[in-house]
């Protein structure tokens, strides 16, 4: 006889297989189930005098409500570096010269159903057959050709939310204010800690050899542990990541050619993305109010 | 085995007769080894299932379900297709407000102009705002409105150079003082500052250059002399 094992459901065995009946003879999907229970608050939760949490995505809204810029940003293609001649003052200012091409405002980012406020902007053209069908879909839906380059601008609340489907161009940026750019800096590869963390690498002479370039150790004595921190600074890829420098002049616009000139150096090589927007440690332009009021009026026209 | 109530226990004398059957191996025996379950195959759904329901469903399942047709709009008109090199037009619209007539391009243009200034010649920088530089063109750097010319003189035996922006609005006048009398063989002469090679001061060539433009009444200076009004 077989040896007998406890715990096993106790009844009369029969041999009729009632398992069986139940799970292959309900061949169908039942439905129209739910829940009968609602779900309880936790009855610790809740009470006038809590305080407000700060992890929350309205507290985060609310601490960066001074530093979101009021209006969308435009993505713009690094075309190269000159200097600008105040033919008055002599002045001398090195600059950058960017393009913006077909950049346009293809959907939006609003507080109820993404918990924050941007404006999803596209630039450029893609053939259609390089684009996805999903992102295909979603240009279909907003009625805007595929673009090349899909990016979003935060801004603070919905009066920065521009009509879909509305170009931005070099004109949404006024001559004189201040503008931060957003662009990938140039690869450099995988590089050395001397290059990529300045670190002093070792001596060349006094008996070192074959290391005079090293990193040297990673790791810190007896006292904490024996092992590598996490985010030790090491040898590794160096270069094309994002790099924002603010508080750039814009010193020309040409908006029948796309043509914006900033003051100063912007990262990344010629033909980079840059992202620009209103500088957030400036005033505010003061273009903005008129510019937005009329952006909406003018977009509610071809709309109607 | 499970463990029988002590009533049904009795039973147990039948179990040799029920050994033979299935059902009973499978359920009452336990092994080792898992035994492999194929994946469910999808069950239907049932027919005429109310739509009601419908929001119960992925919506690919629903009977009314068709993939939405997409749209492809045309691009707008693009603005950097008309100026397909903004670099070179940002530097034509600051030369034609800088250097209306093009000859200060002309000037220094020494790859394409006979009569420019070429490296190793000596020439007179005048400003609106502070003292003429004079020295020996050591380095010519074209860079459209950017581009600049490096010279090198001599003040006290101390050796002094001078990039010179040469659009700037600052530069009133350029002369060419003295022709180099060899063309140099490099673009960029900076063995010069070796002892050895220095011209030195030329303060006397300039000295000598401008007593003679007096004396001539400013005449032979026209040739050469390539000065903003």
């Amino acid at each position: 006889m077989p040896p007998r094992l406890p715990g096993k459901p106790t009844g009369l065995v029969l041999p009729f297989a009632a398992h069986q009946l139940t799970t292959t003879n309900v061949p169908l999907r039942m439905f129209g189930i739910k829940s009968i229970t609602s779900p309880q608050p936790n009855r610790f939760n809740s009470g006038p005098d809590l305080p407000l949490l700060k992890s929350t995505p309205a507290a985060a809204l609310e601490r960066k409500l001074n530093s979101l810029p009021l209006r969308t940003g435009a993505i713009a293609i690094k075309k190269g570096m000159t200097a600008i001649f105040d033919p008055e003052t002599g002045e001398r200012t090195p600059a950058t010269v960017l393009q913006l091409d077909r950049v346009q405002v293809i959907s939006h980012k609003t507080l109820e159903k993404h918990g924050y406020y941007a404006v999803q902007v596209g630039s450029g053209w893609k053939h259609p057959s390089n684009v996805t069908k999903a992102l295909l879909g979603h240009f279909s839906a907003n009625a805007v050709s595929p673009k090349r380059h899909i990016y979003e601008f935060r801004v603070r609340d919905e009066k920065g939310l521009l009509p879909i489907g509305q170009i931005i161009n070099a004109d949404w940026f006024q001559e004189g204010q201040y503008v931060d750019s957003r662009s990938n800096s140039k690869g450099k590869g995988f590089q050395g800690g001397m290059k990529r963390w300045g670190f002093a690498g070792q001596d060349r002479s006094h008996g070192v050899s074959l290391t005079h370039r090293s990193l040297g150790n990673t790791a810190p004595g007896q006292g904490g542990g024996s092992r590598v921190y996490p985010g030790k600074k090491m040898p590794g890829n160096m270069g094309n990541e994002q790099n924002t420098v603010q508080n750039l002049r814009v010193l020309k616009t040409d908006p029948e050619n796309g043509i914006i000139i900033i003051s100063g150096a912007v990262s990344g090589p010629k033909g980079c993305v840059v992202r620009i927007q209103d500088a957030i440690k400036k005033a505010w332009p003061q273009i903005q109010k008129a510019a937005i009021e009329s952006s909406t009026e003018s977009s509610a026209d071809p709309t109607a | 085995m499970a463990a029988l109530p002590p009533l049904t226990r009795q039973l147990g004398c039948l179990r040799p007769f029920m050994r033979s059957h299935e059902f009973i191996q499978q359920t009452c025996r336990r092994t080792i080894t898992t035994k492999y379950t194929p994946k469910p195959a999808p069950v239907d759904l049932p027919k005429n299932l109310p739509p009601i329901f419908y929001s119960q469903l992925p919506d690919r399942l629903r009977p009314d379900f068709k993939p939405k047709p997409f749209k492809i709009y045309p691009p707008p008109p693009s603005n950097a297709k008309k100026c397909k090199d903004p670099l070179t037009a940002t530097t034509e619209a600051q030369l034609a407000v800088l250097d209306p007539t093009g000859e200060r391009k002309a000037l220094f243009d020494y790859r394409r102009s006979r009569r420019s200034v070429k490296p190793g010649d000596i020439i007179r920088v005048t400003f609106k705002n502070g003292d003429p530089f004079a020295g020996v063109v050591l380095n010519i750097r074209l860079r459209g409105v950017d581009t600049a010319c490096l010279l090198r003189n001599q003040f006290t035996r101390v050796g002094v150079e001078m990039w010179v922006k040469v659009f700037s609005p600052n530069v009133e006048g350029v002369e060419i003082v003295q022709r180099t009398e060899k063309r140099k063989r490099r673009a960029r002469l900076y063995y010069m500052r070796n002892p050895k090679h220095d011209v030195g001061s030329v303060e006397n060539i300039v000295k000598n250059y401008m007593r003679q433009k007096a004396s001539i009444g400013g005449v032979k200076g026209t040739a050469n002399k390539k000065a903003r009004s």
